[in-house]
């Protein structure tokens, strides 16, 4: 018995080691935040003489809740589009017997494997030819295609399961096939729903990629790009910068912390059936 | 249900629009723009047949952008999904106490920051006079020990790397935790009446029946390892020297900064075959259930 | 709680469409003469100074709006050669003189705006003659206005050169004698940091100017024609190497903000920079030691086939669009942005020169006033070497500089692989051109 208290001790010392190796940077950065440039020049390992909280005001009305209004436009459209595209081919491939769905599933599934970056250059000229180049729009109709062949493929596994039943039944009430969509099928995915959502969102806020080649007016750069532009726009002044990038990355976090059980079984369905 | 022939294609067309035009066209372009020689300010073209490819492959940086990335793809295999794994494994053992769940979560929390956050959160960690590593080295004693992480050209590819696995290796920890929590119980009580110790069990049942979930996860890491582009550019952007520079990087810097449009198809065309190959593996490997 | 999540996704999202398209709509509401101007200060006091001007401008002008847009340096350079030639350029943008801007030209992308400035001749006399030459091709075509006036000079930290008991050095043997010193007193001699490359380009397009005859850099710095078989470009490295043990440790890991930020507090007793760095310093919120007691001398002398009367620095301007719509309105607006009483209020808020006459009214700080007597009274200025270049052989030459700066490379082997860059270049640049 006593050994194995032993090493319950020793294996929880590793976890908190982990966990400091973890928390220790993001720790020195928050201190780091609220001390002036001087104070980090001196010693960065020290605690601030007075805690700066200036810093984060600064960061923050130096463009980053322009960058956060972006990043909640793009996040939003974006989310919406994938969700509705996504069920309807879903829907669409599993709820009919059609002719040919496995061929166009494949062909969707297909997207999966074709990255980002091969698209980019033509992607580029595309946007630019249908002068939606520097608009929302040329981020959010690539985020939209590129996140649907995944998207389907978990909304596929999990329409398939529904009973037939339900829908027979609706047809008696005299439900068209889009009544069914909306009335029962939608009804009753909402957590395969609620899971892609958190994914794709997870995705979408923070891709950098595409919105730093296909935006370019400051006005409409989303949170990744806004704090590259961070970098040269304050020069010297480091600690804004560090506040920036904390206040960047707390609504991700938060958002985690408030529904880590969604969080997870969103991951978990998504990666489990690759 | 009473539909007409076509109402099914109806749902399906938007969806499929969307990818046809916005994902396949633009890697069937790419492959065409490979072959001709093109810059984004002259609509000019020029076909130029292989060109492109053979300045791609006779690059001097070529092999230096094969060997991070494939230095980048092993490392994370090792360290993301090998020790990931283990401290899933852990975290799901009996001694873990109750607390596991907020290791966990704890774990997860740098995967929620963006790639551009952490890179430039890394550049102070890794700054050789304030950063974060230097100075607590030097707090530590260890004056010697202390690098320029981001300068020197034999180390910055494995700073970069560190970074990755930081930021990473949390995330196949919570997505085995899952999958071991996922086996049915009456699988592990057997194994504990057959008198199988903890290690065993792990090795010998849990692992087995999560080896679908472990393949995916080394799926993932390994076609990440050659799309790796964000975590370079926000930090040494390829420096110093050529030293670490990978083949997103490459690809982005001919398109944007060289104006080579041509080069940049050759490096996407590269980038797709390998991640096709490594997908079809994938999907056989996990159709036919072997490893 | 799974179904509040996700109505509140669903109703975000629709918000958010519902803006997105919004605002998608409201731009070709106006009927003003929109002008779409794109520069490269967008960090605070420049951005505001130059917003606060366009908006001057605008309200003297009711018939204009001018649309703006800024980016990072890099990010700039990248954005920029999107954006030129396509049906969005702007009409009013930063460019670089040199390479960077002649291969637009090259394209027929830039307005020509010598008949502007022989219709004005006011304007014309104005300007400083010995900035607007880095505008003006050889044929006589004037394609840009400059915004603010720069030159590479030694900051030096006056008081650690009195600890050490050295004197400012006007050659190179003086120099490395001075850095000498200041190490034996326990100094770093010279605060340097080449993360971001182009820094060395600094350093070896002045060493270049020195060691190579005119003619011949005249030749190489042509895309077409450039071969830089010159034995003159390796000992430019060389001299460069001999530096390197003067330059604080882990150059290479270091921000050239960082490097200044070091100088500033101490950490090396000189610091190669730009003279628009000047207000950087001395700004009393963001300048991390604005009381720093230091001086300024020119790069010290070498003996060679060059020419050592070239300071290095040209001046940056602005260039209209050959595409623009709107030309004349164009003009007139650089005309007043760019002239002598913007210039002087642009010399006395934000510390930068542009290049009118006399613009020094009203100017207090001394340092800036005598940066900007070594200035205009320049023989001749000298490009920035990076932008000088065509770009696979400017990132070569980067490549090149960061790996001899952490000795991986010899000059010899260095300059092999840049001969190599070059000759691929003439046929690429030979290419653009035939289209």
């Amino acid at each position: 018995m006593k050994k194995k208290t032993v090493l319950k001790v020793l294996l929880n010392l590793f976890f908190v080691f982990l966990a400091l190796i973890i928390l220790l940077p993001m720790a020195w950065m928050i201190i780091n935040s609220l001390k002036t440039n001087q104070e980090m020049f001196k010693n960065s390992l020290a605690l601030p003489a007075v805690p700066q909280f200036n810093n984060w005001v600064k960061a923050w009305n130096s463009g980053l809740y322009k960058y956060f209004g972006n990043s909640l436009i793009v996040s939003g459209a974006s989310l919406l589009g994938i969700l509705v595209l996504s069920s309807l081919l879903a829907y669409g491939l599993t709820r009919f017997q059609a002719k040919g769905s496995n061929v166009i599933f494949l062909i969707v599934l297909g997207g999966m494997a074709l990255s980002e970056q091969v698209a980019l250059v033509p992607l580029y000229k595309i946007l630019k030819a249908m002068h939606i180049y520097n608009t929302y729009w040329a981020l959010i109709l690539p985020y939209v295609a590129f996140r649907i062949p995944f998207t389907v493929f978990l909304m596929r596994s999990y329409f398939i399961a529904i009973p037939r039943e339900l829908e027979e039944a609706a047809v008696v009430d005299g439900y068209n096939s889009f009544q069914i969509f909306l009335k029962i099928i939608v009804p009753i995915s909402k957590p395969i729903f609620a899971s892609c959502a958190i994914v794709c969102l997870n995705h979408v806020w923070n891709e950098f990629l595409f919105a730093n080649v296909f935006l370019e007016s400051k006005a409409l750069m989303t949170i990744p790009i806004g704090l590259m532009t961070f970098k040269g726009d304050l020069r010297a002044d480091y600690t804004t910068m560090l506040a920036g990038i904390i206040i960047a990355s707390l609504p991700m976090i938060i958002l985690f912390l408030c529904m880590s059980r969604q969080f997870v079984r969103g991951l978990t369905a998504g990666a489990v059936k690759g | 249900m009473r539909t007409k022939k076509y109402t099914p294609y109806l749902y399906m067309l938007p969806g499929c629009a969307m990818v046809l035009l916005f994902v396949y066209i633009p890697v069937i372009a790419n492959c065409v723009y490979s072959f001709f020689r093109l810059s984004s300010y002259s609509s000019g073209m020029k076909f130029v047949g292989f060109d492109n490819y053979v300045r791609f492959f006779t690059n001097e940086t070529f092999w230096i952008m094969i060997r991070n990335n494939v230095l980048y793809c092993v490392i994370s295999l090792i360290v993301q999904v090998g020790f990931g794994t283990v401290v899933a494994l852990l975290l799901e053992s009996k001694l873990a106490g109750r607390f596991q769940n907020v290791f966990r979560n704890i774990y997860y929390i740098p995967a929620l920051i963006s790639l551009t956050a952490v890179g430039l959160m890394f550049t102070f960690v890794y700054e050789p006079n304030l950063g974060l590593l230097n100075s607590a080295l030097k707090a530590l004693g260890l004056s010697n020990w202390t690098q320029s992480w981001l300068g020197d050209s034999k180390l910055a590819i494995f700073s970069i790397i560190a970074m990755s696995q930081w930021q990473f290796t949390g995330y196949i920890t919570l997505l085995m935790v899952v999958a071991f929590q996922n086996i049915s119980t009456d699988y592990i009580e057997a194994a504990e009446i057959d008198g199988a110790g903890p290690v065993r069990r792990a090795i010998s049942v849990m692992i087995p029946l999560a080896k679908e979930q472990l393949l995916v996860c080394s799926i993932i890491t390994i076609i990440g390892a050659f799309k790796l582009f964000t975590e370079v550019y926000s930090t040494t952007a390829g420096g110093p020297g050529n030293s670490s520079q990978v083949l997103g990087l490459f690809l982005y810097q001919n398109a944007f900064l060289h104006d080579d449009l041509g080069m940049a198809a050759v490096t996407g065309v590269f980038i797709f075959v390998i991640t096709m190959i490594l997908s079809i593996i994938q999907i056989k490997v996990t159709k036919s259930g072997e490893v | 709680m799974k179904k509040r999540v996700l109505s509140v996704l669903l109703a975000t999202s629709m918000v958010a469409t519902m803006a997105a398209g919004a605002s998608a709509l409201t731009v070709s509401a106006e009927e003003k003469k929109t002008i779409k101007f794109f520069h490269r200060f967008p960090d605070e006091p420049y951005n505001s100074f130059i917003e606060s001007k366009i908006a001057e401008y605008e309200e003297a002008h009711p018939d204009i709006d001018i649309v703006v847009e800024s980016a990072q340096n890099n990010p700039y350079k990248e954005k920029l050669k999107v954006v030129v030639g396509g049906d969005d350029c702007p009409d009013i943008f930063f460019s670089w003189c040199g390479e960077f801007t002649e291969r637009f030209i090259r394209e027929d992308l830039i307005l020509d705006l010598t008949p502007y400035l022989e219709a004005d001749t006011e304007w014309k006399e104005s300007l400083m003659e010995s900035q607007m030459v880095n505008y003006t091709l050889d044929n006589g075509m004037v394609y840009g206005i400059p915004f603010r006036l720069d030159a590479k000079l030694f900051f030096y930290n006056i008081d650690q050169f009195e600890e050490a008991g050295v004197e400012v050095p006007t050659t190179w043997d003086e120099l490395v004698e001075v850095c000498e010193k200041l190490q034996e007193a326990g100094f770093t001699p010279i605060a340097y940091g080449n993360q971001d490359l182009w820094p060395s380009a600094h350093y070896i397009g002045t060493l270049n100017q020195m060691l190579v005859s005119d003619e011949v850099r005249a030749v190489d710095y042509t895309p077409t024609t450039g071969a830089f078989t010159d034995p003159g470009y390796q000992t430019a490295l060389e001299y460069y190497e001999k530096l390197i043990p003067y330059f604080n440790e882990n150059s290479n890991g270091i921000t050239a903000d960082m490097a200044r930020s070091n100088f500033c507090m101490g950490m090396g007793a000189m610091y190669y920079a730009e003279v628009i760095e000047i207000p950087y310093i001395s700004d009393p919120t963001s300048g991390l030691n604005p009381d720093l007691n230091y001086g300024m001398f020119k790069f010290p002398e070498i003996e060679g086939p060059g020419n050592p009367n070239i300071l290095t620095g040209v001046p940056e301007g602005f260039v209209v669009s050959s595409k623009t719509e709107y030309p004349d309105e164009c003009v007139e607006f650089l005309k007043w942005f760019l002239g002598k009483e913007v210039g002087t209020e642009q010399a006395q808020t934000i510390g930068w020169f542009n290049a009118s006459i006399g613009t020094t009214e009203g100017v207090t700080d001394q340092t800036l006033l005598d940066a900007y007597n070594v200035i205009t009274s320049a023989e001749e200025m000298g490009p920035w070497f990076d932008n000088a270049l065509y770009s696979t052989v400017c990132d070569e030459y980067l490549t090149a500089a960061s790996d001899l700066t952490n000795g991986d490379v010899t000059p010899a082997e260095a300059m092999e692989k840049i001969q190599a860059k070059a000759l691929e270049a003439q046929t690429l640049a030979a290419q653009t051109t035939e289209e």
